[in-house]
């Protein structure tokens, strides 16, 4: 009698203890499971803002705005914007001008139209509060890096120096930090800030701009710790103001260069369409064809420049400035003349 | 005693089994209301997606008119460029550009005033279908389209139809 309820007693508390592990283990299963999905739902959500700006970035120019998110790390690359593992989303021809990593919780962004010298596309640039713009430059109205700083949002976190002087720029625990040189400053031989020694060498990084606001060159350079010096990555050509303005918030050469070349693509495709109208004009228009004619040979020079570049993936710029500006004195000449517009 | 302490047991698992259902039967109730909230979602999204083709053809550097004339008049599309646009972007290779802008839609644009005795002109410029779409939403928006030719501006009606599974 005695062996028999201890054994009775045993297995009731086997069987409560099994019971309870079970419902233990279901409840946390359900409790881990709804933490993922409402993890995901909340990095979805965030996509779903970035996907919102991009779309608004095609119907708004010259606009520029930031918007508060959840805290996250949003990661961009050549055609896709991500956040961490199972959230992300491809494009086919991205245009986005922004660092690789955006974190915090608030994107800053900006629009601008990239015109060659009709508008083909916007260019939109995005980039989170705590990333760090240093500007060098000429402070003068006039100034190329006058008229560049005008053209940056206001919401940016943007210093202005008029001198490149290291020893006198402090650490603001900023997870990156952009250097932007004018005016032919020497940048090579010159030191980076000690006070950013411990940051990462991707995150701080610089460029130097060589040209005015029509066309010229981008230098990229990057923090290298081993000597204490800035590391040269290579330069890219620009294109009017509004690629610069990229230069400036893409991440580095290549980032600069998908975008340009995605840019560059639109720009195909819409001349291509002024092309074909330009030919409807002069069957209409007969009495403007010794314009439309003249015109058609700067649309058809666009269109080999645009096609060689997306074939090679070899930004040009002074062939296109060219077509580009005897493009807008052919239009200018079907104004006076009272002809239909090129573009 | 053998039957009591089998009774108990009985007991316990007769409780345990009710709990579990019950648990199920909430399980499946939270489901469905999440499954109904999806279903809501998924059609706001399609429509909220719908209203930004629509906002992204209007803003269409491809169609819109010249900028002397865009500068006073909003929503204006180039007659010109239209045809022009319509045999560039319906190219095979261009289809696939698009397909990044406007998914699965279709995009029309028709004259309607003033009247030309039913010789309205019509574009198509950009279609691609799915075979097994469930819902199809169509957005109509009044355009003005400019003849640059003959420098006049008429009434057209922009028809987005955008479908989703």
């Amino acid at each position: 009698m005695f062996k028999k309820r201890g054994f009775e007693i045993q297995f009731n508390w086997i069987f409560v203890l099994i019971a309870g592990t079970a419902i233990l283990l279901f409840f946390t299963v359900i409790a881990v499971k709804q933490r993922s999905l409402s993890e995901t739902s909340a990095k979805a959500t965030v996509l779903k803002s970035v996907d919102a700006i991009i779309t608004s970035a095609s119907v708004s120019t010259d606009t520029t705005d930031q918007l508060t998110i959840p805290n996250s790390n949003i990661e961009v690359q050549c055609n896709s914007v991500s956040l961490g593992s199972g959230v992300s989303k491809s494009y086919q021809n991205l245009i986005l001008f922004s660092p690789s990593l955006i974190k915090g919780d608030k994107i800053v962004w900006q629009t601008m139209p990239f015109s060659a010298p009709f508008r083909a596309t916007n260019l939109l640039y995005m980039t989170g509060q705590q990333v760090r713009y240093i500007i060098i430059g000429a402070n003068a109205p006039n100034s190329l890096a006058g008229r560049v700083v005008k053209s940056l949002t206001s919401y940016l976190g943007k210093e202005f120096y008029q001198e490149y002087q290291h020893e006198n720029i402090k650490n603001t625990n900023n997870y990156k930090v952009k250097f932007i040189f004018f005016d032919n400053l020497n940048i090579k031989d010159n030191n980076f800030p000690s006070s950013l020694v411990k940051m990462q060498d991707s995150d701080v990084t610089a460029i130097k701009i060589i040209g005015n606001e029509e066309k010229g060159n981008v230098e990229f350079y990057q923090k290298n710790s081993q000597n204490g010096k800035w590391n040269s990555k290579g330069s890219s050509p620009y294109f009017g103001k509004s690629s610069l303005i990229g230069a400036i918030y893409a991440d580095n050469k290549e980032m600069y260069e998908c975008n340009m070349i995605n840019a560059i693509k639109k720009l195909n495709v819409v001349n291509k369409i002024y092309t074909n109208r330009l030919g409807n004009l002069k069957i209409k228009k007969p009495e403007c064809d010794s314009i439309y004619s003249k015109a058609e040979l700067s649309l058809n020079a666009i269109n080999s420049i645009t096609q060689n570049i997306v074939e090679t993936n070899i930004i040009t710029n002074e062939e296109l400035a060219s077509a580009t500006s005897s493009l807008i004195g052919f239009n200018g000449e079907a104004q006076r003349s009272s002809c239909p517009l090129i573009y | 005693m053998v039957k009591k302490s089998q009774i108990q047991i009985g007991e316990t698992i007769a409780v345990l089994f009710v709990f579990f259902i019950l648990i199920a039967v909430g399980f499946i109730f939270y489901v469905r209301i999440i499954k109904g909230n999806l279903y809501i979602e998924k059609d706001e999204l399609s429509q909220l997606n719908s209203i930004g083709i629509a906002q992204r053809v209007m803003f269409l550097p491809e169609i819109e008119c010249s900028e002397d004339v865009v500068k006073e008049v909003h929503d204006c599309f180039d007659k010109l460029k239209l045809d022009a646009t319509q045999s560039i972007m319906t190219l095979p290779p261009n289809q696939l550009y698009y397909y990044d802008m406007f998914e699965f839609s279709e995009i029309k644009i028709s004259e309607i005033y003033p009247d030309k005795n039913n010789q309205y002109n019509k574009w198509t410029l950009y279609s691609k279908t799915q075979k097994d779409f469930k819902n199809k939403f169509a957005t109509n928006m009044p355009v003005s389209l400019y003849d640059p030719i003959t420098r006049r501006r008429e009434f057209g009606v922009l028809t987005i139809e955008t479908l989703s599974k």
